[in-house]
């Protein structure tokens, strides 16, 4: 029980009349890559939604390393360390590429107006900040645009940055939205590279959505398959080939996502 | 009780009112994307145009409404085709819009100051003339302007329920991309928009002119906050929640100054009302009355 | 024409522009920075200079203090347009915000008994005596300034050009504070709140908060404004405060380009021609209309300019153009 870190029990969550989330449980272990995978419009997204905070649920709760979070603002969420990535990408257009990441710094004392006065400790905290996201903008090879307006980038390096940038953030849970879509698969190996490494390093647990099989089964320790809003297989990665639900629900119509 | 009928009275005839103004801001924002803040000096053209035709030129009173009704559609469309078309083309944000209709506002209020002066003026009828009901003095006019406005609501509501080119501007406000890929032709409902804004505007300043009994220059712009308290109130883009929440605001600014009612408000603040009203509304339902919970993207 | 020729009327322009460029600036922050539309901002100007007069005129309290209760006012003015009306959407807050400064003006308008009402308290003469003045401080100040200015610029001193100098001062040490704000990375995340809740939410920036700081900041700045605006009127009216003067300071942040603040003076210098030297437009064919017709003419002219300004180059005159296609 206790090498839990996020359990999501039965949850729920309707738009108008769409129920998005239709009483889904799942969790999550300590350290572990665990992937979710399902067709489009089965609740995905949405999930990560309720588990940010920047939705609350209907029904149900979710605990984060043993305590309740289904009621709390996003921003809290994200102070415990919960940290996520956007479908597509989302990027502060009219922010420089360095400034975007530096966003992602936590704690900086140069947030608080009262530390104004106190140029420097914020300073300081400036220049470790600004020297992390050179150091993620390098692994990311996006160097050369660190002082252009973010808005300038590709789909791709958008996803780039708007992933460096949950990393700058020394997330405990990392919450990745279809993160490897539309990136060329050199790119991917390196990134994969990059989160194992700080897997290892800093015992990361990783949720993610993805649609490439091949992907999912090779780096997942777990496979959730939503559909219709719940959760409708939940294993280690050779188990789901053989679900029959999964079959019917998913995999029979693979080629669609090809 | 005679006070009450009296407030309720002067409240209907007022939300009346508001309701034809807060119905064509309304339209123009769920068509257009914009918050027609020229829409109270509209007013006040209105009111300003008649009296000169019916007052200086003697012309029937009638004739000079739908004449005034006219010319504010011309200005309409001629800001449109001036401004508005190519502020929409480049994209401009809200803020753009904003100034620009405020300066629009600017010039139009200050042309009919330029006109007419700064002097208080008054249309030729008897203001005087009042019957009982139940206790309360209503006014000939006013019970005119009620029935005229009605008669002016229920048009509005048919055509923009049952004509062709009403169904099309309520599709295009829903969907403006659906709509206009699906044949309906873009230019015509944003016409009609500004048909519907500009002469229901005027329309309306003639009623106003007519309840006050004086207006002047700044009537329309006096006028403008609680007509777009009641916009908001009905969650702007709503034409139907735009006439609701005209009548609510128009019944509860009048109510607010009855004494049984926490001893009454002073009227002049009723505009106040107005926006205390609203404030509350939104603290509870930030999208307004009828806004339904906002899509996150 | 002659006017033009006099250095007092430069003074003067000098002097309102001054005020005005204060006045923006607390705009600046929030929209520049924040993309807060605040169109109540005259409200804080109006808390103030009304706050600083009455405790001044009614209680008799130093003037120093008073000046400090009235910013402190705005502020709280600030405060609680901001707490109930900041989470709405954007175009909500906007015409809550006019609401606000309208509320404001009508409590004033309608509170006879503290304001003095329609024609300010602050100037009606009480039977026999002199106008109560608020200003009596103030200006023993600005005699003090002008014995130690004179031998330095000679004749032309006088409290105007005294008090141009004191306005123009806070003008440019407050810009130097705010453009310094908005290096830290505090104005990052405002910044980054102007496109996007989301994205500053989910790094754990609770934006609410900057957005509320921000409009207080404004507000505070709006209300240094107002107690030049007092102190340089030396007798306050409702009528000063209305919405028209809100967009005079959105017309001078959008002439400066909004999101910097080094083009605000010369924007501001600009308005200040535009709108006090409009009273001089004697020559024709404004020379067939009388004063209250060239009041108009004036009002006129600025929205004429605001309209083309926004049809043209909404970027401002000092903005980058990139800026705006990014939106
Ligand atoms: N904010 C929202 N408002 C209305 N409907 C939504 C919203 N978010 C998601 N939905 C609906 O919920 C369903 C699940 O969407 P989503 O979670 O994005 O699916 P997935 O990520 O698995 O493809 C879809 O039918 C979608 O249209
Ligand atoms: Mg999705």
């Amino acid at each position: 029980m206790n090498n839990l870190i996020l359990e999501v029990n039965d949850v729920a969550v309707s738009f108008g009349g769409v129920r998005a989330v239709n009483g889904a449980t799942l969790d999550v272990e300590v350290g572990s890559v665990t992937s979710v995978i399902g067709p489009n419009g089965a609740g995905k997204t949405t999930l990560f939604n309720l588990i940010s905070g920047a939705i609350r649920p209907d029904s149900g709760t979710i605990l984060f390393e043993g305590l309740e979070i289904q009621n709390l603002f996003p921003h809290k969420i994200a102070d415990r360390g919960i940290i996520r990535t956007f479908q597509g990408a989302k990027v502060i257009k009219r922010l420089s590429v360095l400034d975007n990441l530096m966003l992602g710094g936590q704690n900086n004392p140069g947030d608080s107006l009262v530390n104004f006065f106190n140029p420097k400790a914020r300073k300081a905290y400036e220049v470790q900040c600004h020297d992390r996201a050179m150091e993620l903008l390098q692994q990311i090879g996006l160097e050369r645009f660190a002082h252009e307006y973010a808005g300038i980038l590709s789909g791709g390096q958008r996803k780039l940055l708007d992933l460096a940038r949950a990393l700058m953030a020394n997330p405990i849970l990392l919450l990745l939205d279809e993160p490897f879509a539309g990136i060329n698969p050199t790119l991917v190996e390196k990134l994969l590279e990059v989160l194992h490494a700080l897997r290892t390093k800093h015992n990361l647990t990783f949720l993610l959505i993805e649609h490439n099989l091949e992907t999912v089964m090779n780096i997942s320790d777990r496979v959730i398959v939503m559909a219709e809003g719940r959760v409708i297989a939940d294993g280690k990665p050779n188990s789901i080939y053989e679900n029959q639900a999964v079959i019917d629900a998913y995999l029979g119509t693979r080629k669609a996502f090809k | 009780m005679a006070e009450f009928v009296q407030l309720l009275f002067n409240g209907l005839v007022a939300g009346s009112i508001f309701g034809i103004a807060a119905l064509g801001i309304s339209l123009v924002y769920s068509v257009l994307r914009l918050v027609n803040f020229a829409a109270g000096d509209f007013l006040t053209l209105g009111a300003f145009t008649t009296f000169f035709l019916a007052t200086s030129i003697h012309l029937p009173f009638i004739v000079a409404v739908l004449l005034s009704m006219l010319l504010g559609v011309v200005i309409s469309l001629i800001l449109e085709f001036l401004l508005w078309r190519k502020l929409r083309r480049t994209g401009a944000g809200l803020l753009a819009l904003f100034l620009v209709a405020t300066g629009v506002a600017f010039v139009l209020r200050q042309t009919i100051s330029l006109i007419f002066g700064g002097n208080s003026q008054k249309f030729d009828i008897d203001q005087i003339k009042t019957f009982e009901f139940l206790g309360a003095q209503i006014a000939q006019a006013q019970l005119a302007v009620l029935c005229c406005a009605s008669v002016a609501i229920t048009f509005i509501a048919l055509f923009i329920k049952k004509s062709t080119i009403g169904k099309n501007m309520r599709a295009y406000a829903d969907n403006p991309s659906l709509a206009s890929v699906s044949g309906i032709n873009v230019d015509r409902v944003i016409i009609a928009t500004w048909t519907i804004s500009g002469a229901f505007g005027a329309l309306a300043g003639v009623f106003q002119g007519t309840v006050q009994g004086q207006f002047t220059n700044g009537m329309g712009l006096d006028l403008f906050l609680s007509i777009l308290a009641a916009v908001i109130l009905g969650t702007i883009g709503d034409a139907y929640g735009a006439l609701i929440g005209g009548f609510v605001l128009g019944v509860v600014m009048e109510l607010s100054t009855w004494d049984a009612l926490l001893g009454g408000i002073p009227s002049t603040y009723k505009p106040v009302v107005a926006f205390a009203v609203l404030v509350i509304v939104l603290l509870f339902k930030p999208e307004g009355i009828f806004g339904v919970k906002a899509r996150k993207v | 024409m002659t006017a033009l020729m006099q250095p007092g009327f430069w003074v003067f322009i000098l002097t309102m522009s001054g005020i005005y460029g204060i006045f923006t600036l607390g705009l600046q922050i929030q929209y520049g920075v924040g993309g807060i539309l605040n169109f109540g901002h005259v409200g804080m100007m109006a808390l103030s200079s009304y706050t600083m007069a009455i405790l001044i005129i009614s209680h008799g309290i130093n003037f120093w203090i008073a000046a400090a209760i009235g910013v402190a006012v705005a502020a709280l003015g600030g405060a609680l347009l901001g707490l109930t009306t900041l989470r709405l959407r954007r175009d909500y807050f906007a015409i809550a915000s006019i609401a606000f400064s309208e509320i404001v003006r009508y409590v004033i308008y309608n509170s006879d008994g503290l304001t003095g009402g329609v024609q300010g308290s602050l100037a009606i003469p009480v039977t026999g005596e002199n106008y109560p003045s608020y200003t009596d401080t103030w200006d023993s100040i600005i005699n003090r300034a002008r014995d130690i200015l004179t031998p330095i610029f000679g004749e032309i001193v006088d409290r105007d050009f005294v008090m141009a100098i004191i306005v123009w001062t806070t003008l440019g040490i407050l810009l130097l504070i705010v453009s310094r704000v908005e290096r830290t990375s505090w104005a990052r995340v405002l910044r980054a709140t102007r496109e996007d809740d989301e994205v500053p939410a989910a790094l754990g920036k609770n934006v609410f908060r900057f957005r509320f700081q921000a409009v207080i900041i404004g507000s505070v700045i709006g209300g240094i404004a107002g107690i030049f605006w007092g102190l340089q009127s030396s007798l306050l009216s409702p009528d000063d405060f209305l919405t028209l003067v809100t967009f005079y300071g959105w017309m001078i942040l959008i002439l400066a380009g909004a999101t910097k603040v080094k083009g605000l003076p010369i924007a501001a210098i600009f308005f200040g021609f535009l709108y006090g030297g409009s009273r001089f437009f004697t020559f024709w064919p404004f020379s067939m209309l009388d004063a209250s017709e060239r009041a108009y003419v004036r009002i006129m002219i600025i929205g004429i300019v605001l309209i083309i300004l926004m049809m043209s180059r909404p970027q401002g005159i000092f903005g980058k153009r990139q800026e705006m296609v990014l939106e």
